[in-house]
C-alpha cells in the first residue's frame, strides 16, 4: 500500500467515501500515462508508419513507407514470405474503412475478408483495426477464429514440482473439458518426471487431451520427439529486430525450428504479445500493437499453425496504458484475420480487481477463441509456475455460472465430485504404478489417498528431491519414451490409460494436427480449421451453444429442482 | 521425396487423413495406422521409430495446405519432409547454428551444402541462404574473436 502519507506531514482530510474506494482492489493495479517516444502507447501513436507498398519484379521495394535498402530482417522477412505479392497492390488499395466493413459485416464471408489481408502490410492491418471498438473487434473474431467450435488450455504446474499433483490436476482438468494441458516447473531438472506426470494424468479424465511441457527451445524440443509431449508452445517471437536478437533468435532460426516440430509430428504454435517489446527495452518507438502486428506476420511467413497471443505474461504493460486491453483483443483478431490458429492470453495474473479480471475476459469469451484461455491455472494460482493465472481452479464455478448466464461456450462444465475424486484416485494410481514399473522413484499409499482429496501442494507429503531429480535424471540417460509410458501402463493394469495414450501417440504418423486449429475430440477425431472450418454467417450460423452440449452447461453445484423444490440437481 | 503421381490431389474432404484415408498413410518403418496396435507394443513389434511422422505423409499433409488456401503452412511441411531424414541430434545443432552470431557466413554456406547434399533438403537450404544474405547484411554473423 503506498496511500499512506508519511508521519509528521499534515493529513488532508477525505471523505469517508474516498476511504472506502481507496481500498477497493483495483486501486493497487498499476497506471501511466501513455509515452509514445518509447513505445509505452496501446495502438494510437504519430509515431507508427504510413501504410504503403510498392512492388518491382516480383519483389516488394518499399514497405510502410521503407525503401528496401532501410528494411531490418523483420521487414526482410515479412515482405518476402508473409504478403501475398501478387495480390498486395490491389489489396492495399482496398480503404481501411471498406476493410473493416468487410470484418464484421456477416455477408462477407470468412474466405473474402482473408483474401484482402493477405497482401496487407503491417501498418495498414493497424489502420484497419484501429477503426474498430471492442464490440466491433468481438463482432470479427466471432467470425474470423479459424476453429467454429472453441475450447480451452489449462495450465497444471506444483510450486514443489510435484508429479502426482500435476498428475491428478491434469486429470481433473480433462474431465472439466480442458482440450490441451500445458506444465512447467520451478527446477528445471524436474522436468521429464513432471512431463511424464502431466502425459498420463491428461488421459485419465478424458481420452485425447493434448500436453506440453514450457521449457528452453531446445529441451522442449527433445521431451517431444520423445513423444512424452505431445505440442509445444514456447516459441518466443518479437516485433523489433533488437528485441528478437536478445531472444537469442532470428525469424529463420524460429521458421527452421517451426519445420523440425512438424518434422516429428509434433504439433506447435509461436508466442508473441503486446508490450513484449516495450518490457524488454527496445520497441524502437512504435505502439504495442504496431509491433505485434509484425510478430503475427513473421508468424505466417514462417508457415506455423498457430500463435499463442494476448500479451502474455506481459499483460501488465498493456493493462496499465488507455485502451491496453482494447489492443490485446486487437491483436488477437489480427492473428486470426491472418488465419492463424489463436490461443488467446488471460493466462498471467492481471488485477487485484475480480471486475477488471472478468472484463480483460470478455472479448474472448463472448465471441469465442481456438482456446479462450492459453492457460487457465487448473492448480491454485499459488502453485502456477507461470506466475499465476488471470484464473485459478477457485474460479471454476464463476466460470462455469458465467457460461450459463451468457449461454457461451468457454470450454469447461460442472462435475460432480464423486467423479472428480474418482479421476483424481485414478492418475495417482496410474502413476504410482507407472513409476514403480519403471523403476522410479516411490509414490506411497499415503500419497495417493492425499492426492484424491489436495487443494494445493501444501496437501501433499513432502517428496523426497534428491531422489527424484535422480529418477529424472534416469529417464534421459535412459532414453525413457512416449511407447515405454505406454508399455508400463499396459504391464501393470491400466488399460484404458494406456489406449488413450497410444492413440495420441498414432496421431503422429498421420499428421493430422498439424494442421490449423487442430484439437482431438473425447472420441479421438482430429477437429481442425479444414473439418470444423468456421461458418458463421450472422445470427443462427457458425458455432452455437445448444442441443447436448447446452444441457451439460446447464449444470451448477448447485441447482433447485423444478419438480422438487426442496432438492437441488447437479 | 513425391507423392505417388497417379492419384488425383488430396482437397479438404480428405481431412482428417487418420479417418478419411488410412489407406494412404505409413510409418517411416513402413506400417500402416492399423498396425500400431496395444499388442504389437506388448509384444515389442511397435517401438518409438514406429509413431513418428513418414516424408511423404507431410508432403500429403502440404496438398491440404495448398489446398486450404495456406501457402506458408504447406511450405513448412515441404521442409518439415526434408528434415525427416535428419537425426534428432543434428536438428538441434542446426537450429542453434543459425541463432544470431552463431555462425559465420562460410559456416552457415557448408551448413546449406549439407542440408543439400546429404539429405537432398532443397527447401531447407535455401532458408539457410537465406538468413546468411540478411544476416551478413544486419551484422548477425559470428564476430571474429578478439585477441
Amino acid at each position: 500500500m503506498t496511500t499512506t502519507q508519511p508521519a509528521g506531514q499534515s493529513r488532508k482530510r477525505t471523505s469517508l467515501r474516498t476511504d472506502i474506494l481507496e481500498d477497493r482492489p483495483v486501486n493497487l493495479d498499476g497506471f501511466v500515462e501513455e509515452w509514445p517516444e518509447k513505445g509505452l502507447v496501446a495502438m494510437e501513436s504519430a509515431f507508427d508508419p504510413e501504410p504503403g507498398v510498392r512492388v518491382e519484379d516480383g519483389v516488394i521495394v518499399e514497405l510502410d513507407g521503407k525503401p528496401r535498402a532501410d528494411f531490418d530482417f523483420m521487414d526482410t522477412f515479412i515482405a518476402a514470405h508473409a504478403i501475398d505479392i501478387a495480390t498486395t497492390e490491389a489489396s492495399m488499395a482496398v480503404s481501411s474503412d471498406e476493410i473493416a466493413r468487410m470484418i464484421i459485416d456477416p455477408r462477407t464471408s470468412r474466405d473474402e475478408v482473408l483474401a484482402v489481408i493477405r497482401g496487407l502490410t503491417p501498418a495498414k492491418i493497424l489502420d484497419v483495426v484501429r477503426l474498430m471498438n471492442v464490440v466491433e473487434i468481438m463482432q470479427g473474431m466471432q467470425k474470423m477464429r479459424a476453429r467454429r467450435t472453441p475450447a480451452n488450455q489449462a495450465h497444471s504446474t506444483s510450486a514443489r514440482d510435484n508429479p502426482i499433483q500435476v498428475a491428478v490436476d491434469a486429470a481433473e482438468g480433462a474431465v472439466r473439458g480442458f482440450a490441451e494441458l500445458e506444465t512447467t516447473l520451478g527446477v528445471v531438472r524436474y522436468a521429464p518426471l513432471v512431463a511424464i506426470a502431466l502425459q498420463v494424468g491428461g488421459q485419465v479424465g478424458r481420452g485425447g487431451v493434448l500436453t506440453q511441457c514450457a521449457l528452453e527451445e531446445a529441451t522442449e524440443l527433445e521431451l517431444g520427439m520423445r513423444g512424452i509431449t505431445a505440442y509445444a508452445e514456447t516459441i518466443s517471437i518479437y516485433g523489433t529486430e533488437s528485441v528478437f536478437v536478445d531472444g537469442d533468435d532470428t525469424p529463420w532460426s524460429k521458421t527452421f525450428l517451426a519445420s523440425a516440430y512438424a518434422s516429428r509430428g509434433i504439433k506447435m504454435r509461436f508466442t508473441s504479445g503486446t508490450g513484449s517489446e516495450v518490457q524488454m527495452g527496445n520497441a524502437e518507438g512504435k505502439s504495442m500493437l504496431y509491433l505485434e502486428i509484425r510478430c503475427i506476420l513473421m508468424a505466417r511467413g514462417a508457415g506455423v499453425q498457430g500463435l499463442q497471443n494476448g500479451s502474455i505474461s506481459c499483460i501488465g504493460v498493456p493493462g496499465a496504458v488507455p485502451g491496453g486491453i482494447r489492443a490485446v483483443a486487437a491483436e488477437n483478431l489480427v492473428a486470426s484475420l491472418c488465419d492463424l490458429e489463436v490461443a488467446s492470453g488471460n493466462d498471467q495474473s492481471f488485477s487485484h480487481s475480480s471486475m477488471r479480471r472478468v472484463a480483460r475476459l470478455m472479448p474472448q469469451l463472448l465471441p469465442g477463441t481456438d482456446f479462450v484461455c492459453s492457460g487457465y491455472s487448473a492448480v491454485p494460482n499459488a502453485d502456477n509456475m507461470f506466475a499465476g493465472s488471470n484464473f485459478d481452479t477457485d474460479d471454476y464455478d464463476d466460470w462455469n455460472t458465467i457460461q450459463r448466464d451468457l449461454q457461451v461456450d468457454g470450454g469447461l462444465r460442472h462435475v460432480r465430485e464423486d467423479d472428480i475424486l474418482a479421476v483424481r484416485r485414478r492418475a495417482a494410481e496410474a502413476l504410482q504404478a507407472l513409476f514403480r514399473h519403471l523403476d522410479l522413484p516411490t509414490i506411497t499409499d499415503a500419497e495417493v489417498e492425499a492426492a484424491t482429496y489436495a487443494n494445493s501442494s501444501n496437501d501433499y507429503p513432502l517428496r523426497d528431491v534428491l531422489a527424484d531429480l535422480k529418477g529424472a535424471q534416469s529417464v534421459m540417460e535412459r532414453g525413457l519414451t512416449g511407447v515405454d509410458l505406454v508399455k508400463g501402463l499396459e504391464a501393470t493394469g491400466f488399460h484404458d490409460v494406456a489406449e488413450n495414450l497410444l492413440t495420441v501417440l498414432r496421431q503422429r504418423v498421420s499428421g493430422d494436427l498439424l494442421q490449423t486449429s487442430a484439437i482431438l475430440t473425447p472420441e479421438f477425431v482430429p477437429l481442425s480449421a479444414i473439418n470444423d472450418a468456421n461458418d458463421y454467417a450472422g445470427p443462427g450460423t457458425g458455432y452455437r451453444l445448444q442441443g447436448e452440449r447446452w444441457e451439460e452447461l446447464k449444470k451448477l453445484r448447485h441447482v433447485t429442482s423444478a419438480s422438487n423444490p426442496e432438492t437441488e440437481v447437479s | 521425396m513425391t507423392a505417388s503421381t497417379s492419384r488425383a490431389p488430396l482437397t479438404t474432404a480428405d481431412y482428417p487423413l487418420s479417418v478419411n484415408r488410412p489407406d494412404l498413410l505409413r510409418t517411416p518403418t513402413g506400417k500402416a495406422l492399423s498396425e500400431l496396435t496395444m499388442d504389437a507394443v506388448v509384444s515389442g513389434a511397435l517401438t518409438a521409430a514406429d509413431v513418428r511422422i513418414a516424408p511423404e505423409t507431410l508432403l500429403l499433409q502440404a496438398e491440404i495446405a495448398d489446398a486450404a488456401r495456406r501457402p506458408q503452412l504447406a511450405a513448412n511441411f515441404r521442409r518439415a519432409a526434408e528434415m525427416t531424414a535428419i537425426p534428432d541430434a543434428e536438428v538441434l545443432l542446426m537450429y542453434n547454428a543459425l541463432r544470431p552470431r552463431a555462425s559465420s557466413a562460410e559456416q552457415l554456406d557448408a551448413l546449406a551444402e549439407r542440408l543439400e547434399g546429404e539429405y537432398g533438403a532443397t527447401a531447407c537450404a535455401a532458408l539457410v541462404r537465406e538468413a546468411a544474405e540478411v544476416y551478413g547484411r544486419r551484422d548477425l554473423l559470428a564476430r571474429p574473436e578478439q585477441d
